[in-house]
Parts: structure tokens; sequence; C-alpha cells
């Protein structure tokens, strides 16, 4: 489950970036259009990842429970800490990145 | 045109959302503690301690108490512990004096691990939450019915809301505080739109599991008046075989067990019943453990008392009761283990703020017509009283209720109820309270009359029990130290909308009333 909610944190921060209203909010300035739709395309990408991290990991039954319930918390987590914790919020989509190979190889 | 309908579905929204939201905040918060349900009797009943679990040593124990203390009685029912419910609970059916009598049911629980009786304290514990969320404390089918219809309402409520958001993907991740009612307006989109998947599985499956109050007529046109016989049918009772009347002891059962866990490859068995225990026609049911996400109805293995022969098991159920099973395992989440039970914590709370953070901005938004003149109408007043009764009244009901557990003498009669009595003064008296005090000074009290009773139950529960909270976190009973600890942080978070609520007050009457409503968000989350 875990992760499958760092893929999560990860793909909802990065399609939230994809937007230019809080990627000017978030890192000062408007993305490009190529940054967007990298950064949408990796998002989608990393919420998909994380539905297959989720169901190899529990069968499809529990799979899709765990994902839908680690997709709620992720975006809620993220959308709470915005206005509050910007930094941190970026922060804690690195970290997750960084830190989901990790997680890959331990659920391995 | 199509304004027009959003306008029309809009109006629908608001309408229903307020007639039902208060009871709906109550359904969806008192659901919510039900996720944590055995957690929640377990520390109502500390007595019952928690123990390793062994399904065979605890079955073999209940065997040898129900044959010491009840080896004539027509029937026994073994609920064997779980890793939530630590107790293991016997019950016998007495024979019946008369052919064709019921027999009474005797129950006791016991040590699973030494057999012994173990008496805990009179109460309702978390069962209390689960009936009410869906008995609404009305006799039946009252009840049932009106947390039905709440439940459709609910739905018309969720789907009318994302007729109305406009912009669900623009604003998906937006939330921006302090800007009034504009914030309470993202806050009750935020919530809504993230956690939908989980309002519409919860909401629709509420009406599949009241299906047949919803929707009778099917049942009704197949089978007319003798809906029982619908019944009989879709849950086929196992018959009970007649006594043969010859004496002949009951082989043990414990190793029954995996027996019937090769029947559902690797299932667990939660319920034993014995019938006609110490007679030739003994028979066995094993009733398996709900742990699948689809709930299996019934789901049992049979075997013969004395040879330990297997007789029977019940077929898969057909597809149609699959489904309808899975949206039942779904809403209950009995499968879930302690992270994914948090979430569904999690996701309960965040649907009660949807519709706390509804009924608030219903009055914000009419409020600000009168912020001038400083009269408010009869109606506004009212829908005020009742937000205030209903959410930090409800609240500070709960931590009555939970202190009433340890305060209210153990050898009281009618214990059990008395606590319930509690929550009930205590959320009435939240009326009176609110309707003698002004709207803000009626929020402020009563959220720290909440934080106060939320911080006083770990206090209260170490004055008076041993179950403190350094003693249950050095033996490592986490349900009993997070239920502390939950209590704390519950009332920490009051104490703290409270707080906000008093500043947000204190500016309200130098600078302009709009600002009020900006802090009233983390209220909102407070509340829950």
């Amino acid at each position: 489950m875990l992760l499958a909610l760092l893929l999560c944190y990860a793909g909802f921060t990065a399609l939230c970036l994809s937007m230019p209203r809080h990627h000017d909010e978030l890192l000062g300035h408007k993305p490009s259009a190529s940054r967007r739709q990298a950064l949408k395309i990796g998002g989608w990408l990393l919420l998909c990842l994380s539905l297959w991290a989720a169901v190899t990991v529990n069968g499809w039954s529990f799979g899709l429970v765990d994902w839908f319930a680690v997709l709620m918390l992720s975006a809620l987590t993220l959308v709470l800490l915005m206005p509050y914790r910007p930094r941190l919020a970026l922060a804690l989509a690195g970290l997750s990145l960084l830190a989901s190979p990790v997680a890959a190889w331990a659920q391995c | 045109m199509k304004e027009g309908f959003r306008q029309a579905m809009a109006w629908l929204h608001t309408w229903v959302g307020l007639v039902f939201g208060w009871l709906l905040f109550a359904i969806f918060l008192t659901g919510t503690l039900a996720y944590f349900n055995d957690e929640t009797t377990h520390w109502m009943q500390p007595e019952i301690p928690s123990r390793p679990l062994n399904a065979e040593a605890s079955l073999t124990l209940a065997q040898n108490y129900l044959q010491q203390h009840a080896a004539g009685a027509s029937r026994w029912l073994i609920d064997l512990p779980d890793a939530r419910d630590p107790g293991l609970t016997v019950r016998w059916q007495q024979s019946p004096g008369k052919p064709g009598e019921r027999g009474r049911f005797e129950s006791k629980t016991l040590d699973a691990q030494t057999g012994s009786e173990v008496q805990g304290r009179e109460s309702m514990g978390g069962e209390f939450f689960y009936r009410f969320h869906f008995q609404l404390q009305m006799p039946y089918p009252w009840g049932r019915w009106l947390a039905t219809i709440a439940a459709m309402v609910m739905f018309v409520a969720l789907i009318t809301g994302i007729i109305t958001h406009k912009k669900i993907f623009k604003d998906f991740f937006t939330f921006r505080p302090r800007k009034g009612q504009r914030s309470w307006l993202d806050g009750h989109n935020a919530v809504g739109v993230l956690v939908l998947p989980f309002h519409l599985m919860i909401t629709y499956s509420s009406l599949v599991i009241f299906m047949s109050m919803v929707m009778p007529a099917s049942i009704l046109a197949s089978y007319g008046s003798d809906v029982n016989k619908f019944y009989d049918e879709v849950f086929p009772a196992s018959n009970t075989p007649e006594r043969a009347n010859i004496a002949q002891a009951l082989a043990p059962m414990a190793p029954l067990l995996a027996k019937a866990s090769e029947q559902w490859s690797g299932g667990h068995t939660a319920r034993l019943s014995v019938n006609n225990p110490g007679d030739a026609n003994a028979t066995v049911v094993l009733s398996r453990a709900g742990d699948g996400v689809v709930h299996d109805f019934g789901r049992a293995v049979t075997f013969n008392g004395v040879s330990g022969q297997m007789l029977g098991s019940t077929p898969n159920q057909p597809m149609a009761m699959a489904v309808g099973g899975a949206f039942y395992g779904l809403h209950m989440g009995h499968f879930a283990g302690p992270v994914l039970r948090w979430l569904y914590f999690i996701c309960g709370l965040a649907g009660t703020a949807m519709i706390g953070t509804g009924l608030v901005i219903w009055l914000g938004k009419r409020q600000l017509k009168h912020a001038k003149s400083g009269v408010m109408p009869f109606e506004l007043r009212l829908v005020e009283v009742l937000n205030i009764a209903s959410m930090a009244g409800l609240v500070t009901a709960i931590a009555v209720f939970f202190l009433a557990n340890r305060l209210l003498p153990t050898g009281l009669a009618g214990r059990a109820d008395w606590e319930v009595n509690a929550f009930f003064i205590a959320w009435g008296l939240s009326v009176v309270h609110a309707l003698s005090r002004p709207g803000r000074k009626a929020w402020i009290e009563q959220l720290a009359c909440g934080a106060l009773l939320f911080t006083a139950v770990p206090v209260i529960n170490a004055l008076t029990t041993p179950w403190n909270l350094a003693a249950t976190l050095t033996q490592g009973d986490w349900t009993l130290a997070g239920f502390d600890l939950t209590c704390f942080a519950t009332g920490v978070f009051l104490a703290w909308a409270a707080w906000k609520m008093q500043r947000a007050a204190s500016t309200v009457s130098v600078k302009n009333p709009r600002r009020e409503k900006a802090r009233a968000i983390t209220l909102e989350q407070g509340a829950n």
C-alpha cells in the first residue's frame, strides 16, 4: 500500500503542477506548454502505476479498495497541504518519487 | 436550457441538503465511529482481556465450559475472538419447556486464554453507534425507514452536487483558506470531490443494503403478501436435525476449524453453532468470518458432531447475491486491516465534514443579508440552533457517552441504558444551550465543552480503571491506547477550533462581518 500511496501522491502533484494557476502558486511562474504536457502525462502514468502497485500486492478485489483509499487520501493531503505549507507539499512529492524505488524493492 | 437545468439542480441540492443535513451529519458521524465498533466496545468493556489469538485453544476452552455448564442445552453458539474483538463469547439455548416454544438464551464471555468467566461492565459499547447509524434510536421499522430515506436524499444531494459544480476539474486542487464564504465553498467542494468515490460507494451501498425497503415491488410482485417466503428462499435456514435421544459425546471441535478452512481456501471461522450437543444427532455449523471484500451471506460448513464427518457446505452464492455482497462488504469494511480501517475512518470524517460545511454555507450565505440589521429572522435562527446542536452538540454528547461508561457505578441497574440516556440528555442540553445563547458564543462554548470532555476521557479512564495510557502502552494493547490517544487528539482539535472561532469573533467585532466566516472552516474539521 505504501508504494501505491507514494506514486499516487507524486502523480497528483504532477497533475496539479500541470495547471498554470497551481504551477504559479507553487513554483512562482507559469509553465511552458511542453512542460504542462509532460507533467500531465507523467501524472497520469504515475497514477496508473500506483494502480498496478496496489493490485499486484493484494489482488484485484483488495487492491482496488486499497488503491481508491490511497487515491483519496493522497489527493486530500495534497489539497489541504498546498495553501498552508506549499513547500512541504512539493518536498513530499519529491520524497515520494525518491522513496518509491525503495518501496518497490521492499515490496518485491 | 442548460443553465436552467443546473439552477434547478442547485435548488434541489440546497434544499434537500438543508432539510436532511442535520440527520445525515449524525448518520455519517456515528457510521464513521462504527468502523471502530469492536475497538470501542473493547475500550468500554476493558475487563475482557485481549489475548494472543489461538482459535483451536479458545474453542477447546469454550467446549469444555459448555460441556460443564450447558450440557442439556438444545443449541450452543460460540463466537471466537479475533484481532478486534478479544472476547470468547458462548451462548446456549435451553431446551424449550413445551415443543414449539423458543428456549431462553444465556450468554457468557470467557477469557480466551484461561477459559474462566469474565464479567465486562454492562455497556452497549460501539454497538450503540452502529445501531444508531441506521436505526436512529427509533422503534422498528421507523428508524430504518428514515435512514433509508436519508440515504436516498444523500444520493440525490451527491448527484445534484456534481451537476451543480461547474468546475470539477478546473478546481480539483483548489482550496483557498481565509477567504470567507469562498473558503467554505472550496472546502465543501474539496472534501466532496476528492473523496467522491467513497461518498458514492457508501451511499449507493446503503441503498443496496436496504434494498427490500427501497424497492419492495419486485418481491411483492412475485411473493405477494408472503414476504417471508422470499427470505426463506434467499437465505435457506440450516435445517436442524431432530434429537435422536441417544446420548453420545460430542467429538472435540478444534480439528474442525482446519477442515473448514480447507473448504474456504484459507478462510477463518468466526462462529460455531452446535445443534443437539451430547446427542447422537449433533451437528456443528461453522460460519466463515467476513474477511473478503465480497461479503458472503451465510457461508457455512456443517459437520456431524459425533464423527466429525463433513455433512455439507453452502454453495457459492449466485452472481446477483455476490454483487449485493460486494456492496455490503465495501460498506461495512469488515475485511479492512488497521491501516485501511483508518482510511475508511478518514473518508467517513471527510463525508461528515462535507455535510457540515454544506450546512454552514447555507446559513452563511443567508446571514450576510441580515448582518447589517443585526436581527436574524426566525428561520435562520432555527437553522443556526440546529446547526450548533447537531454538530458541536453531537460531538459533545459522544464524549459524554464515553465518560458515562467510566463514571457510572458498575452495579447500576440498567447501566447500558443509562450510558445511552446520558448521551441523549447531553445532546438535548446542547439544544437548550444553543437556544439560550447567541450563535457564535454557543458555538465557542459547546466546542470548548467538547474539547474539555474529550481530553478528560483518558484522564478519567486512568483515574477509574487500571487500564491507563501508560499501562496500555507498555502492554502493547494498541486498541485501548489508541482509543485514549484518539480521544485526546479530538479534544485538542476541538479546543483549537473553539480558539479559532473565539479569535475570529474578536476580529469580527472590529472589522466587517464577512471576516467571520473565514476562520470557521477549521471549525468544521475540528468538529469531527
